[in-house]
């Protein structure tokens, strides 16, 4: 049965059987290689995206189970390939490591500060606890989103 | 073990849909709602069924009602939807607390009240005792009708629920409770807890406990209330360090569960401070 | 000839992979797909140990969709580290839960896990050693009842039944030391859990078999060792086989090793199509290699005023069902449990011990940071017994200019001690946070640490372009630490007057670069970067030759400056290097040039180390870490409130990426020392098997760590560099168990020091650790007969 879905603001259908992983059906079927397929148990959030606005780790959504839906992947954050702000303020703090959790945390933050564009260090540091890198240390890159949402 | 593309998933929009259909289903088929626990059955190693309801599209499971006499909290309501719905309630601080740090914020937009309640193997969860002593009530659909049943029977009933029989609401009673949730992960945040105290208490007014319930989870493999230390505590002024010895002499209470995260002993262990933080949030909560 | 210029060559260049990382376009292996690709599984064995009397794959391979099917009849090559002891596949028995039977490529993964699950097997269940102490026990049934048997690739070790393989130290004698009546003697025992790499990126490749030849994609840090590997179990020439790196989700030492590549290469020929096997996190869970489990015991002869005279150490390294990389580390237990500090005599056994476990391997600063950990309690121990302040030890003890290291090693220059000044100066500027501790207990530590940079044979090619570019051709892999993309980048620009944006650094192929020994160890700077300075160097003297020709100038009055040659002294003087390129492809061809380097081996006491796979560390780095923390009395939890580093980087090009890798690397020991374990549970399987169980740092977890980079240490590196990656996971269990030590009261002899742990200890739950496995007399604890007493 297939599902229609709206990703990154283009109509597609994806043929997967129901409950096939949206990670998948973004990877495999659509392309979209974004957005990380790491621990599928929805804790280290590499797949996370917005599924009708909100953010969601997109291993334990079944496809089947958001008909309709409007997906938007990190794919669909630089418009015109011009970098979002978030996008831009962690490349100028020299963030990126082995940016394999980057796809994951730039739209956990993204949908974050869309609530709370003001938001201090430690409500930061708690909207990432799902999110997974062993790579940094993180505080670097919560000092570049303290950064962004002063600047707001 | 089905394999995932032979997996049935149907999307009803309406809540007689939905039992009907898991009636149909029978044994092999079983409710769908956030996804959060059974997309992870392979991980455990546990087969999953042939087919499943999902629930996502049912807007009735969605509501959240509140009256002078009770709070009606669909089923399909999501952890976030909980603290955007209660967090004006003095009385359900505890619960918001519960539902704002359980999991990770992902985890939270998708994980939903009815799913929590109903995942029997999961003793972590947050919501269970806070809902525990909050003296919450399961509305249980089946094509039969609609039945009421209190929480704490519903935990006991809940591993052999008959298949057609969906849980569709969460009632909890209206009273002056202040309450508080303390939990125990063992990070600061984003894995399970390993101990869980959840209080409400209302005090007379001399400040008084008059009325008091405590829940502990995770300690165990089902959440449930602590009827020795709430008799201790009841007809006393609230105060965390007596609480706490209090907690400290009836630990024996709780027999503690061995786990891959931690000792049977670590959980019974904690438990006395636990109690200590859940009362001191009932009295940093606003009355 | 004039130098290049030293002013250009420290620069926080930022990394050009940002952008695509940022932007979720960059391909990693696991994003790699291509027309006709095939999917791959692997059947892995759920028991520890058994014979396998039966293996029938009719059946999976009458399944939907699949098309080749691979066991051990295909590869029967056996590799290793020391010696050759491991199949690709369970070759007749069985040794561990999750060991590789078979692997099959089918046209999705669901059909591939579905053949391989119906793959027949019949097992006869053999008795299974599951920890070291029953390896050890008399009469233990023997992991390898071969051993004998198998190629031996480097000579000198003693072996022998679960002992893999047995490195010593032996210098002066201990015995007289230990029976001075002016000394204390102070013992100790520590245990340490399994760490997971838990690389987001896990082991992915991607491989076909095209004109013959295996061509082989995969996340690795090591393309030289799978090309080598893939091609010795598959029993073909080495040249038969090419493997390229995509950009790598992170590595940390899991992907030192060749793993699953030749289970692809195998299903690609066997199918004739591409295959992609990509290891699902369980996999990666339960199979990775880790940093190894071990068993320490130690004691040493201490005077009055700290001058430790003698030490005796046993320590006993679990390598799983195969020996891997322990058999190297063996030999690195010499430099980190008897380095740092001067010590009289010494007697030291490394053993690593077969189980009927997982394989481990490399993980960062490998088993330097378990060593650290123990020595450092050990230290705080010996402080104790004696009434000495342990940064006052510190200070006297540790190793300085021409002090002699395990081995007998002369150190050059006085590092630590001018470190620790600077870690007192840092800890002078700002307040102790004692106050945040609040009803909490509050400890400090200041702890040392000695590492080294594991250099050995790289090379490098650069062509400069007609542009005025160069392109840097090197088996260089970029895991995320930004060497490719920053240090290297760098220093042949520093070299050819250019900017570093304008240095093209290809991905790694082992078709088009020379042999490398792979990213790890902190090498890849030094190594890399010293063949790349000298590639660079010839084409410099190249440009610089026939520039001088053009401009009727001796090469030695040249420069090479922002693109240009120009006369030394007359700025605007000459021309730009894309011209002189032009020129010399007129008159002498294209510029090219090539370097290479390797380690010149540095001199040990001759006689004294025996199984080691070098006897010298050639460069030194050491760390000076300091912690304040708070744990609570009620649960056990170790909140940490303030964490201090400073780091011996010989030079820092780079300082703000060397930041993110010590802010990182610490992150990552913090991980290990407080939450990060894997056990194994009685079926010989390991009991996390997700990111549920297993706990890495998260954002809440961590904080800013607070960085002084030392400079001026003597390095062999090019420009005085250093490796600055790997070493900074080397201290924090150390630093925090020392200071929790000094919070709670309580001795810690394990990691990790989870909370439940750390109430056992002060609830009297957990029990002293002592280990009966490891007798009292150290000749009872080797292979090697004692010299008669």
């Amino acid at each position: 049965m297939p599902t229609f879905l709206t990703v990154n603001g283009e109509q597609k259908v994806s043929m997967r059987a129901p409950m096939t992983p949206l990670i998948d059906v973004l990877r495999e079927e659509f392309q979209l290689t974004g957005a990380k397929n790491v621990c599928r148990e929805g804790i280290c959030g590499a797949c996370t995206v917005l599924v009708d606005g909100r953010p969601v780790v997109s291993c334990l959504v079944p496809v089947g189970s958001i008909p309709n839906a409007e997906v938007r992947t990190v794919e669909s954050l630089a418009d015109d390939g011009e970098l979002s702000p978030l996008q831009r303020i962690m490349e100028e703090h020299d963030v990126v490591q082995c940016g394999m959790c980057f796809p994951g945390i730039l739209m956990a933050l993204t949908s974050f500060f869309k609530e709370c564009p003001h938001a201090d260090k430690d409500e930061i540091r708690a909207a990432l606890v799902g999110n997974i890198c062993r790579c940094t240390g993180y505080e670097r890159l919560i000092d570049a989103a303290v950064a962004l949402a002063k600047s707001s | 073990m089905p394999a995932t593309s032979a997996i049935t998933l149907v999307m009803p929009e309406a809540v007689d849909d939905a039992v009907a259909a898991l009636a149909e289903f029978g044994p092999d088929g079983a409710p769908l709602a956030g996804g959060t626990w059974i997309m992870r059955a392979p991980i455990r190693g546990e087969a999953r069924r042939s087919a499943y309801v999902g629930l996502g599209r049912i807007a009735a499971l969605q509501a959240v009602d509140l009256d002078d006499d009770e709070i009606r909290i669909g089923a399909g309501v999501t952890h976030v939807g909980l603290v955007a719905a209660l967090s004006d309630v003095p009385q359900c601080r505890g619960l918001v607390t519960a539902a704002a740090k359980a999991a990770n914020p992902a985890v939270r937009q998708m994980a939903t009240i009815g799913g929590n309640l109903a995942a029997w193997e999961f003793p972590a969860s947050d919501l269970t005792p806070a809902l525990l002593s909050l003296e919450a009530a399961v509305e249980l659909r089946s094509p039969g009708g609609t039945e009421r049943v209190s929480l704490e029977r519903f935990l006991l009933r809940r591993r052999a629920v008959e298949p057609g029989i969906l849980v569709s609401r969460v009632v909890i009673p209206r009273r002056p409770l202040t309450t508080g949730h303390a939990r125990l992960p063992l990070r600061k945040a984003g894995d399970y807890p390993v101990a869980i105290v959840s209080a409400a208490a209302s005090m007379d007014g001399h400040g008084k406990v008059d009325d008091i319930r405590l829940a502990v989870g995770s300690v165990e493999a089902s959440a449930r209330r602590w009827p020795g230390l709430e008799r201790a505590l009841l007809g006393a002024r609230l105060d965390p360090a007596s609480a706490q010895e209090l907690a400290r002499e009836r630990s024996g209470d709780f027999a503690g569960r061995d786990s891959v995260e931690a000792p049977a002993w670590y959980r019974v262990q904690v438990l006395p401070a636990l109690v200590r933080r859940a009362v001191e949030a009932v009295l940093a909560s606003p009355r | 000839m004039v130098d290049a210029d030293p002013s250009t060559v420290r620069m926080n260049l930022s990394r050009r992979d940002a952008r695509d990382k940022l932007l979720g376009r960059t391909n990693y292996t696991v994003d790699r797909a291509y027309p006709r690709m095939l999917h791959a599984a692997i059947r892995r064995a759920d028991v520890a140990s058994a014979r396998i009397v039966r293996l029938d794959t009719t059946r999976a391979r009458q399944m939907p969709g699949v098309r080749a099917i691979a066991t051990i009849d295909d590869a029967p090559g056996m590799h290793g580290i020391g010696i050759a002891d491991h199949p690709l596949f369970a070759s007749g028995v069985i040794r561990f839960h999750g060991e590789q039977i078979a692997a099959v490529a089918a046209d999705t993964l669901e059909q591939a896990e579905a053949a391989a699950a119906a793959i027949e097997l019949e097992l006869e269940p053999l008795p299974a050693v599951l920890t070291m102490e029953e390896a050890l026990a008399p009469g233990a049934p023997l992991v390898h009842p071969g051993w004998k048997d198998y190629e031996i690739l480097v000579e000198g070790a003693a072996r022998g039944g679960n002992v893999a393989w047995e490195a010593t130290v032996i210098r002066g004698d201990t015995d007289a030391a230990f029976a001075r009546d002016d000394v204390t003697i102070v013992e100790s025992c520590f245990r340490v859990g399994r760490q997971n790499h838990v690389s987001l990126e896990g082991r992915a490749v991607v491989a076909a078999f095209e004109d013959g030849r295996y061509r082989i994609e995969t996340s690795t840090q090591v393309p030289w060792t799978v090309r080598n590997q893939t091609a010795k179990l598959l029993g073909v020439a080495p040249s038969m086989v090419q493997v390229t790196v995509p950009p790598v989700g992170g590595g940390f030492g899991q992907k030192f090793d060749c793993t699953l590549e030749p289970y692809a290469a195998i299903l690609a020929r066997k199918s004739g199509r591409p295959v992609r096997l990509v290891y699902s996190r369980q996999e990666e869970m339960l199979t990775c290699l880790c940093r190894e489990n071990a068993d320490i015991k130690m004691r040493s002869a201490v005077t009055g005023d700290g001058e430790i005279v003698g030490r005796e150490a046993v320590v006993l390294m679990d390598c799983g069902a195969y020996g891997g990389e322990q058999i190297f580390l063996t030999t690195m237990t010499a430099h980190t449990l008897t380095g740092n500090y001067r010590l009289g005599s010494v007697k030291l056994v490394s053993r690593a011990v077969y189980t009927n476990t997982a394989p481990n391997g490399a993980f960062r600063a490998c088993n330097g940071v378990y060593n650290t950990f123990a020595m450092e309690c050990h230290t705080d121990e010996i402080c104790q017994a004696i009434g000495m302040d342990p940064l006052e030890f510190r200070r006297r003890q540790v190793l300085g200019d021409g002090d002699i290291g395990a081995t007998g090693q002369v150190f050059e220059g006085d590092v630590l001690g001018p470190m620790l000044d600077r870690m007192e100066a840092m800890r002078a500027r700002s307040p102790s946070k004692k106050d945040e501790a609040g009803d909490r207990l509050y400890g400090r530590a200041t702890v040392v640490g000695t590492w080294f940079v594991f250099v050995g044979p790289s090379t490098a090619t650069i062509n400069l372009n007609a542009d005025g570019s160069a392109t840097l051709i090197t088996a260089a892999v970029e895991i995320g630490q930004g060497t490719t993309v920053q240090a290297l980048p760098q220093i042949v620009a520093h070299e050819l007057g250019i900017h570093p944006d304008k240095v093209i650094v290809r991905g790694a192929d082992t078709d088009a670069a020379g042999f490398d020994l792979g990213v790890g160890g902190g090498r890849t700077t030094v190594s890399v970067g010293a063949a790349s300075k000298a590639a660079a160097r010839v084409v410099r003297d190249r440009i610089l030759e026939t520039a001088g020709e053009l401009l009727q100038t001796k090469p030695e009055k040249l420069v090479l400056k922002e693109g240009r040659v120009e006369i030394a002294g007359v700025p605007g003087s000459g021309m730009t290097i894309a011209q002189v390129v032009q020129r010399a492809h007129q008159v002498s061809g294209p510029v090219v040039g090539s370097g290479s380097f390797t380690n010149p081996g540095t001199a040990a006491m001759p006689g004294c180390a025996a199984g080691h796979f070098i006897d010298a560390i050639d460069i030194p780095v050491f760390n000076v870490h300091d912690c304040e923390v708070a744990v609570d009395p009620d649960t056990g939890h170790v909140d940490i409130l303030s964490y201090r580093v400073v780091q011996d980087v010989g030079r820092a090009l780079n300082p703000r990426a060397i930041h993110g890798q010590i802010q990182g690397g610490v992150t990552q020991g913090i991980g290990y020392a407080l939450h990060e374990e894997h056990t194994i549970g009685d079926d010989g399987c390991i009991r996390q098997n997700s990111l549920e169980t297993y706990r890495v740092p998260l954002a809440l977890d961590t904080l800013p760590i607070e960085i002084e980079l030392y400079e001026g240490a003597p390095s062999i590196g090019p420009l005085g560099v250093k490796g600055a990656g790997e070493v900074p996971i080397l201290n924090p269990p150390a630093a925090l168990a020392c200071a929790i030590r000094n919070a709670t009261g309580c001795r810690v002899q394990q990691t990790p020091m989870t909370p439940p742990r750390i109430l056992g200890y002060m609830t009297g739950h957990e029990p002293a650790l002592e280990l009966p496995h490891i007798a009292e007399d150290w000749w009872d604890n080797v292979l090697m007969t004692p010299p008669a007493r």
